[in-house]
């Protein structure tokens, strides 16, 4: 059965297709409104609504009020819109919404990020979840600004939902890829049937079973997986039946821009502030995230054996140089480097071979490598690069099932640093047996289930890979971030943040609020761009490559934008999301460590987490 | 017999860590000292370059370059490459302030 029902909004009468004269379109950011002219424009502003319930598909333009939003700004702002903060994240009134940042689709670089936006079953808070792979281009190419699926069928059937240029269709998902079959399987299937130049998302076997752990996967370049990781909304997809989405882009032209040379101009000076800087060109690209390991290790950063230490003696062994000369001695399909997006010029990604040379995994990353082997005590990186691709395989976050993984080793479920182990429950997670939904409902689930007081979480996301007793500044966006704990939520430049960062002592008050904030409204800017985040590495020692990436924008969309447009972009959508939160109940009481940071010293700096509940609160004060 | 409290525990970091290991055999390197020296001495002794090293990290907290190291100390030199916020969130910045060295953005023809 295959159901193609197309319902125009009859308000929005412009045409979705053609070439189009716009004069005087109120462009607005709901923090902000410029008018501008574009002119000989297409008009690509298409905005899709799949409603799972009747299984019908709205195909509007893009409502006034998100206009000039795209990535992150426009998911948080319409979950905050539309979503009923007290819903159930799993029950029908909950809405997914899929969006390409402001830049995607255009040659800039490193600007093929997607943002997935939804209620969180893992948190309850509001979730932005970030993700490579070839979908945001497509999207963005076809001039879609978002995707939203609500309601829920009232059969039990999975669907697939198809978009083309021609039109969006709802086709039940072939039964092979049902019941437990894997990612890599299923995309197999679906390149089969649809093509293998066709995007998808994924829900996997765990989300099939609304797992809180379940992401979604998205098929990247090399067919392989990406995944908008944090927050379980594999779940919430998986809560509506949609087995997958399905992506062709043929006949879709290019991303219009108001100024073509200006663009390219801008685009250039940006690509070269990227490629000079000895991080993104040179760092990320030999070693990936995972160059992160001995250098956190060193720093006493490091958390290990569930948070009681933080640095190890087996660093060695798990190490991005290690890394680097493993996959340079394997050979075989082994890459030291890889874009996870066209246009991907950092490529901090890579391919993990076996001893025979044969792909295991890509996109290893460093805050899966240090859970699993740092936090959780498996010294192989062979077996945490197999446990890598089978929590790819059923669909699962990788960091929040590393440090529930960790926490159950704590509370006696696992052996500790038994790879083997972990990779046989991972594997479960596709039938999946009572430990495998244990382990997949998260670490805060397993800590109860263990009987822990020592469970590092806020608002019940895993703390990544950075122990916030070392780190300070860090812990601070852990505690405050309104999407739960979340290292990428403080992780790109804003502002004067240098002269805040001269100050910075890791140990030390001093400095750490300012640094949380600014970061954090940096970070809520970029993520709205469509920008990679690694993209901070070529515009925080470089002043230049920041006024290029607005100049993108600017050229772009025919504006006048400068750096405060985008702190002021940051910073509504930071408070955005926190009404969101406040709504679903939580307060600034939720926007705390786990207490045992409070009086368990951490090895070898003996540091305790000592920010008074009126200091966390004041990053919030802007 | 080595002396061990004359000795540096020295680790050397992202294309360092195979420099060491190629050179010394070993990672982390014992380096028998007589005395106090700085992370620029030290470096010119093991045959590092000055423009490969952004910070050293010396018992766990991250120093400038010409940091006095001692007998004892475990040590690690990092090159420019550290990604992430953590360069200003470990401190990266607040002690390479008079380094021109380590935020110079190096032109890929001028290598």
């Amino acid at each position: 059965m295959s159901v193609n029902r197309w319902v125009l909004e009859k308000s929005n009468c412009l045409p979705l297709f053609g070439k189009g004269l716009i004069d005087g379109v109120v462009f607005s950011m709901s923090f902000i409104r410029l008018s501008f002219k574009l002119k000989e424009v297409f008009f690509v502003n298409k905005f899709i609504r799949v409603n799972m319930e009747t299984l019908e598909v709205t195909v509007g333009t893009v409502p006034e009020k998100y206009a000039g939003l795209g990535g992150r700004a426009l998911t948080s702002n319409f979950v905050n819109d539309e979503v009923k903060p007290t819903c159930h994240p799993l029950g029908k009134n909950n809405k997914v919404i899929i969006a390409p940042g402001l830049l995607s689709g255009t040659t800039a670089p490193n600007s093929g990020r997607l943002s997935v936006g939804a209620k969180s079953p893992l948190t309850g808070t509001i979730k932005e979840s970030n993700t490579g792979g070839s979908s945001s281009q497509m999207l963005a190419k076809m001039g879609i600004k978002a995707l939203v699926i609500e309601g829920m069928p009232k059969e039990d059937k999975f669907y697939i939902i198809k978009v083309t240029m021609d039109g969006v269709t709802i086709d039940e998902a072939p039964s092979q890829i049902l019941g437990g079959c894997g990612n890599y399987e299923a995309i197999k299937v679906l390149n089969e049937k649809y093509g293998n130049h066709v995007g998808m998302a994924l829900t996997g076997p765990a989300g099939e079973y609304r797992l809180p752990s379940a992401n979604i996967s998205f098929k990247d370049p090399d067919g392989n997986i990406r995944s908008a990781g944090r927050g379980g909304l594999g779940a919430v997809l998986g809560s509506k039946k949609v087995k997958g989405i399905v992506i062709d882009s043929t006949g879709a032209s290019s991303v219009p821009i108001a100024d073509p040379e200006k663009f390219k101009a801008a685009s250039k000076v940006f690509a070269k502030a990227l490629l000079d800087h000895p991080v993104a060109g040179q760092g990320l690209a030999a070693y990936g995230t995972d160059v992160l390991v001995n250098i956190l290790n060193e720093a006493g950063g490091l958390p290990a054996n569930n948070f009681t230490a933080g640095r190890i003696d087996h660093n060695d062994n798990i190490s991005g140089e290690t890394m680097n000369a493993t996959i340079t001695e394997r050979g075989g399909e082994g890459k030291v480097s890889h874009g996870c997006h066209k246009g991907c010029i950092i490529r901090c990604s890579q391919w993990y071979p076996d001893k025979q040379g044969k792909y295991i995994t890509s996109g290893f990353e460093y805050e899966t490598i240090w859970g699993l082997g740092a936090d959780g005590g498996i010294k192989d990186l062979d077996i945490i690069a197999y446990i890598d691709r089978a929590m790819d395989d059923v669909g699962v976050d990788s960091i929040e099932t590393a440090v529930a993984v960790a926490t159950a080793m704590d509370g006696g479920l696992i052996p500790w640093g038994d790879g083997e182990a972990v990779l046989k429950i991972v594997q479960e997670m596709a039938k999946p047996t009572p430990l495998a939904r244990i382990i997949a409902s998260g670490t805060s689930v397993v800590g109860k289930v263990c009987g822990l007081f020592r469970v590092p979480v806020v608002k019940d996301q895993g703390i990544p890979a950075y122990d916030p007793r070392s780190v300070k500044g860090i812990g601070l966006t852990y505690a405050t971030t309104t999407m739960g704990a979340d290292h990428t939520a403080g992780y790109c430049i804003s502002g004067n943040i240098l002269k805040v960062g001269a100050d910075i002592d890791p140990l030390k008050k001093e400095g750490q609020v300012e640094y949380a904030r600014a970061m954090q409204i940096g970070t809520a800017a970029i993520d709205s761009s469509g920008m990679c985040l690694f993209v901070y590495f070529g515009i925080a020692d470089n002043p230049g490559g920041y006024q290029a990436l607005i100049d993108m924008i600017n050229a772009q969309y025919g504006l006048e934008l400068t750096a405060d447009d985008l702190d002021t972009l940051g910073k509504a959508v930071l408070k955005v999301e926190k009404d969101f939160n406040t709504r679903a109940g939580f307060t600034n009481h939720h926007d705390r460590l786990p207490e045992f940071m409070e009086y368990e010293p951490l090895p070898p700096h003996n540091e305790v987490w000592n920010f008074t509940p009126e200091e966390i609160d004041e990053v919030w004060n802007f | 017999m080595t002396d061990e409290k004359k000795q540096l525990e020295i680790r050397g970091f992202l294309q360092l860590d195979a420099f060491l290991k190629k050179k010394y055999g070993t990672m982390p390197v014992f380096y028998e000292i007589d005395g106090p020296i700085t992370g620029i001495e030290l470096a010119k002794e093991l045959g590092i370059k000055r423009e490969d090293i952004e910070v050293i990290f010396v018992n766990g907290f991250v120093q400038e370059v010409n940091y006095t190291l001692n007998p004892g100390d475990r040590m690690a030199f990092l090159p420019p490459g550290c990604p992430g916020p953590y360069r200003i969130a470990l401190g990266f910045y607040g002690k390479n302030q008079d380094n021109a060295a380590n935020f110079k953005i190096q032109r890929k023809d001028s290598k």
